[in-house]
């Protein structure tokens, strides 16, 4: 079922001092199933190394990246939880509460603009942001260098992976953005279901039969739940911005700040659903505890206004005339496809994990 | 940067509830850019569009309702930003594509050779009118039709950018 994208050899480099860690050497081989395709994103001059993947790791599980020597990308972007933290909003180092909703980080070398209003063109670009915000890790990128280059064994991993122990904020979210594309969440039910491994059970067949019908079939009388325009496909995302008619009146304007078009006010970038059972709350704002409120909003909470995705006006005519008011068997056989995605794998993935707690057997 | 606060203004007034004219007001500033592998990068306003050479189609939509969409041919836009078509339209030209992005980040492909009048009878056209009236919000100002297709998949709404470019494989 994998690819791989890059046939290597490597080597096992020890290190110059003692103490100094033994890592593999070469290109790092993203695996991955061939039905999520290749529009995949890795600047040319950032290419994928096993070395650079350790040392982005370590730096991902790093809190001396932080102005309180505290808080790393792992707090809000926990493993167990499908790298986000459980949060509406997350605290930084001044216990000042983010803006949005922490996303999840499976399978985003598949994304190419980061943030829920894509306004970062790529992951390099992205961690800037929370590794340097007052109200998140808030340590200027020059003052987290200056403090790898005298903790060990950074200078050493600097050298090994970009040729010269120089620390720099740009070496530091390279190495970041390179364990980051290594996230791939591929081994839920669904997609053992699209290998041809797992029979889904009756309520999770339903519930995919739903979630990927037409939720306007005029004149036929069967009503989808239409998920698939924006969640379809293996991946279960597009890289898409909609305003989901969450609100009547959007406070955040979303993309309309990226673009400054009136049309982009309240539109998000839409998050994959692989593992979306374990990234509660839900939304930009994660105004949603469960998903059950988030098939209910789906269902029968559409708000109208300007800007409200042409997707979603469409819904079934009805007594109220907008949403698709599901059945409640119907809102259950989507939940259960839901849990389909859930990849535990992926959550207990040893690759992923903190490199900075020792295994005690 | 004014033109910027002036349709983030115009939006509130549609909060507000007056949103026929404005409405009207933000179709009218809206624009498609024709870039990539052209000679004269074009930005089209509606009023632009209205200038060209012009062409309506009779289609049914998914409810089977028929409705009149009148645009300009992609040809023609192409043809007027300098891109290869026409005679031009040969050798390592054959290779080029058009990738047409929505607002929402959709897009789709067509290659300059089933767009060329030359090549094909089809006649893909960027469409700012339904019935005579402009597109309803969320599916224009400017939408892509092309009659004929059995699928809609590639009548884009909403488009904001037409670019030509080489495939490189």
């Amino acid at each position: 079922m994998g690819m791989a994208l890059v046939a290597c050899a490597w080597v096992m480099i020890a290190g110059d001092r003692p103490g100094d860690p033994v890592i593999e050497k070469g290109p790092y081989t993203l695996v991955y199933p061939a039905n999520f395709g290749n529009r995949i994103y890795i600047p040319a001059t950032n290419p994928l190394t096993k070395e650079g993947v350790y040392l982005g790791r370590l730096l991902f599980y790093e809190p001396l990246l932080s102005a309180n020597d505290k808080i790393s990308c792992a707090s809000c972007h926990q493993q167990k939880k499908a790298f986000t933290d459980g949060r509406s909003f997350s605290p930084g180092v001044d216990q000042s509460l983010t803006t949005r909703n922490a996303m999840t980080l499976a399978n985003l070398l598949w994304v190419k603009n980061l943030f829920w209003d894509g306004r970062a063109a790529s992951l390099e670009e992205q961690a800037v942001t929370p590794l340097t915000a007052p109200h998140e890790m808030g340590r200027s990128l020059e003052a987290s260098a200056h403090k790898l280059s005298h903790t060990a064994p950074y200078p050493f991993l600097f050298k090994e992976v970009f040729g010269s122990d120089t620390i720099s904020g740009e070496r530091i979210v390279k190495a970041i953005a390179q364990f980051e594309r290594t996230l791939i969440s591929a081994n839920s039910r669904y997609d053992q279901y699209l290998q041809g491994s797992y029979q889904p059970r009756p309520e999770e067949a339903a519930g995919m039969a739903l979630f990927n019908s037409e939720s306007q079939l005029p004149g036929s009388g069967r009503r989808g739940a239409g998920c698939a325009h924006c969640h379809g496909g293996p991946k279960t995302f597009n890289e898409l911005y909609h305003n989901n008619g969450l609100d009547s009146l959007p406070k955040d304007p979303g993309r309309e700040t990226v673009t400054g078009i009136a049309a982009d006010w309240g539109r998000f970038r839409m998050p994959t659903l692989r593992n979306i059972a374990l990234t509660a709350p839900y939304m930009h704002d994660g105004r949603f505890k469960t998903l059950e409120e988030v098939i209910d909003h789906y269902s029968e909470h559409i708000e109208q206004s300007p800007s409200l995705s042409a997707l979603l006006q469409n819904t079934p005519k009805d007594i109220t005339g907008r949403g698709l008011h599901l059945t409640a068997a119907g809102k259950k056989n989507i939940l259960s496809f839901l849990n389909m995605l859930t990849d535990s794998t992926f959550i207990n993935d040893p690759r992923f994990s903190d490199p900075h707690i020792k295994q005690v057997n | 940067m004014m033109r910027l606060y002036g349709v983030a203004g115009c939006f509130f007034f549609l909060l507000a509830g007056l949103s026929t004219a404005n409405a009207q007001q933000a179709a009218e500033q809206a624009t498609v850019s024709v870039q990539g592998e052209v000679q004269h990068p074009l930005t089209l306003a509606v009023a632009d569009l209205a200038k060209m050479k012009r062409v309506e189609a009779t289609v049914k939509d998914r409810a089977g309702d028929t409705h009149v969409y009148s645009g300009v041919p992609l040809a023609e836009i192409l043809s007027q930003a300098g891109a290869t078509m026409g005679k031009d339209l040969r050798g390592e030209n054959m290779t080029k594509y058009l990738l047409v992005k929505s607002g929402d980040g959709y897009s789709v492909v067509f290659s300059l050779a089933e767009l060329d009048s030359s090549f094909s009878d089809k006649l893909v056209f960027l469409a700012d009118q339904v019935d005579g009236k402009p597109l309803p919000q969320g599916r224009g100002p400017f939408r892509i039709i092309a009659p004929g297709e059995k699928k809609p998949a590639r009548w884009i709404w909403e488009v904001r950018t037409l670019t030509v470019a080489f495939a490189k494989e």
